[in-house]
C-alpha cells in the first residue's frame, strides 16, 4: 500500500506542477493585459518610490510569471522556477499581509472581512483566502524544489549536468 | 539562470507590447507641480458659484487635497448645469473623461472627449485645441479615489490650458450615473444614449 502511494506521488508532482503553472499564467496575463491598472496597485503598497523602479516591477513581474508558469507547465528548469517562486511568493505575501492590517485598522474591522485587490491578478479576494491560497502555492513550490515533479519535464534541471537522471526517461 | 534570463525577457515582452508601460516616465507626478496661485469653484452657467463645491474645505475629503494641489473642483448640480447649457453644444464648455478605453466606452457623459492620462497621445491632439478655446474644462473620472481626472488636468495644465478654466468633477462619473443623467456608450457622438441609474 505505501509502496503504492510512493508511486503516486510523482502524479500528483506533476498535476500540481500544471495547476501551479496554470495558475501562475492566469495571474501573470490577467495583469499583463492591464498593466496600468496593476502599476496602481503596486503604488498603494508605497513601498517603492522611485517612479522607474515602480514602473520596471510593475512592467516585468507580470510577463516574469507568465514566464515561470510556462516553465512549469512545460517542465524547465522546475526547480529553480519553484525556488524563484518561493522567493517572489513569500515578501509579497507579507507586503499584502501588512496592507491588510493597514486596512483593518484604518476601517476597524475583522480581520478576514479585509477584501482588497491585492494587484494579485484575481481582482478583490477576503485577506484570509489569498493568505492560504499563497501558502498553498508556496508549499506547493517548495515540493517542486524537492524534485519529485520530473515526470513529463522537457528538461527538469537547467544544465545537463544538474538535470535529474531519470528526467529524461519516458514515462 | 532563470531570474535572469526571465528578467530579461520580461522588460523585451513589455516593449514589445502595445500595453507596455513606458519605464522612464513618471506616471504619478503630482507632487512635482507648482501650486496655482489661486484655488476657487466653478462658478455655474448663469455665472453663480454653487456653495457645495467647497465644502471639501471642513474634511480632508478629495476635494480638499485637490484644492491643496491647486486644483479647482466642481460637483455634480454645476457639472450638470454646464451640460445642459445650450453652450455646451457650441463647445464653450468641455468635458473630458480620464478614463481608460474600456471605461470610456461602456459609458461617459454624452459628447465628452476621452483623455486617457497613461495613454494620452492619440487624445491629447484632439483635446488640448479645443481645452485652450473652451471657456471651461470639467475633467472626471470614476470618482470616489480615482486620481486620473486630477493626472489628466494637471498634464492639461502642463500643456498650456489655464489652469483658470480647469475644474475636476470630484464625484465623477460614479455620481453621474448614479444620479440617472444621461450616459453615451462607445465613441463620442456614437448616439447611443441611455439615462443612467444606480451606482456604477
Amino acid at each position: 500500500m505505501s509502496s503504492k502511494i510512493r508511486s503516486v506521488f510523482p502524479w500528483l508532482a506533476v498535476i500540481l506542477r500544471w495547476a501551479m503553472g496554470a495558475v501562475f499564467i492566469y495571474m501573470g496575463f490577467s495583469k499583463v493585459l492591464d498593466p496600468v491598472g496593476f502599476l496602481k496597485l503596486v503604488r498603494e503598497y508605497n513601498f517603492v518610490t522611485n517612479p522607474i523602479l515602480l514602473n520596471c516591477i510593475a512592467a516585468t513581474l507580470p510577463w516574469f510569471e507568465v514566464l515561470c508558469g510556462l516553465l512549469l507547465v512545460i517542465g524547465v528548469a522546475v526547480r529553480g522556477t519553484a525556488l524563484i517562486l518561493v522567493a517572489l511568493l513569500v515578501p509579497f505575501t507579507l507586503l499584502v499581509l501588512n496592507r491588510a492590517m493597514d486596512i483593518m485598522n484604518a476601517q476597524a474591522i475583522a480581520f478576514c472581512a479585509v477584501k482588497f485587490d491585492c494587484g494579485c491578478g484575481a481582482g478583490e479576494v477576503f485577506i484570509c483566502h489569498k493568505l492560504l491560497e499563497n501558502s498553498l502555492l508556496a508549499l506547493g513550490c517548495a515540493w517542486l524544489m524537492t524534485g519529485i515533479g520530473w515526470r513529463l519535464s522537457l528538461r527538469h534541471g537547467v544544465s545537463p549536468a544538474r538535470e535529474t537522471p531519470s528526467a529524461s526517461r519516458p514515462s | 539562470m532563470v531570474a535572469a534570463v526571465g528578467l530579461v525577457l520580461a522588460f523585451v515582452a513589455n516593449q514589445l507590447s502595445p500595453r507596455g508601460l513606458t519605464l522612464s516616465r513618471d506616471y504619478f507626478r503630482t507632487g512635482t507641480h507648482p501650486v496655482a496661485k489661486s484655488v476657487a469653484t466653478v462658478p455655474g452657467p448663469n455665472g453663480a458659484t454653487n456653495a457645495g463645491s467647497t465644502n471639501a474645505a471642513s474634511s480632508p475629503s478629495p476635494a480638499a487635497s485637490l484644492h491643496a494641489k491647486g486644483l479647482q473642483t466642481t460637483d455634480l448640480a454645476t457639472a450638470r448645469g454646464l451640460f445642459e447649457d445650450p453652450r455646451y453644444r457650441q463647445s464653450a464648455f468641455l468635458f473630458v473623461d480620464a478614463r481608460n478605453d474600456k471605461h470610456y466606452q461602456d459609458g461617459h457623459v454624452p459628447g465628452a472627449f476621452q483623455l486617457d492620462y497613461y495613454r494620452p497621445d492619440s487624445h491629447l491632439p484632439l483635446v488640448i485645441p479645443l481645452a485652450q478655446i473652451a471657456e471651461k474644462v470639467i475633467v472626471y473620472c470614476n470618482g470616489g479615489s480615482c486620481e486620473d481626472s486630477e493626472l489628466a488636468a494637471l498634464m492639461l495644465r502642463d500643456a498650456g490650458v489655464p489652469s483658470e478654466k480647469l475644474f475636476i468633477f470630484v464625484g465623477g462619473f460614479s455620481e453621474w450615473a448614479g444620479a440617472g443623467l444621461p450616459i453615451e456608450s462607445g465613441l463620442r457622438d456614437s448616439g447611443q444614449t441611455r439615462t443612467g441609474g444606480g451606482k456604477q
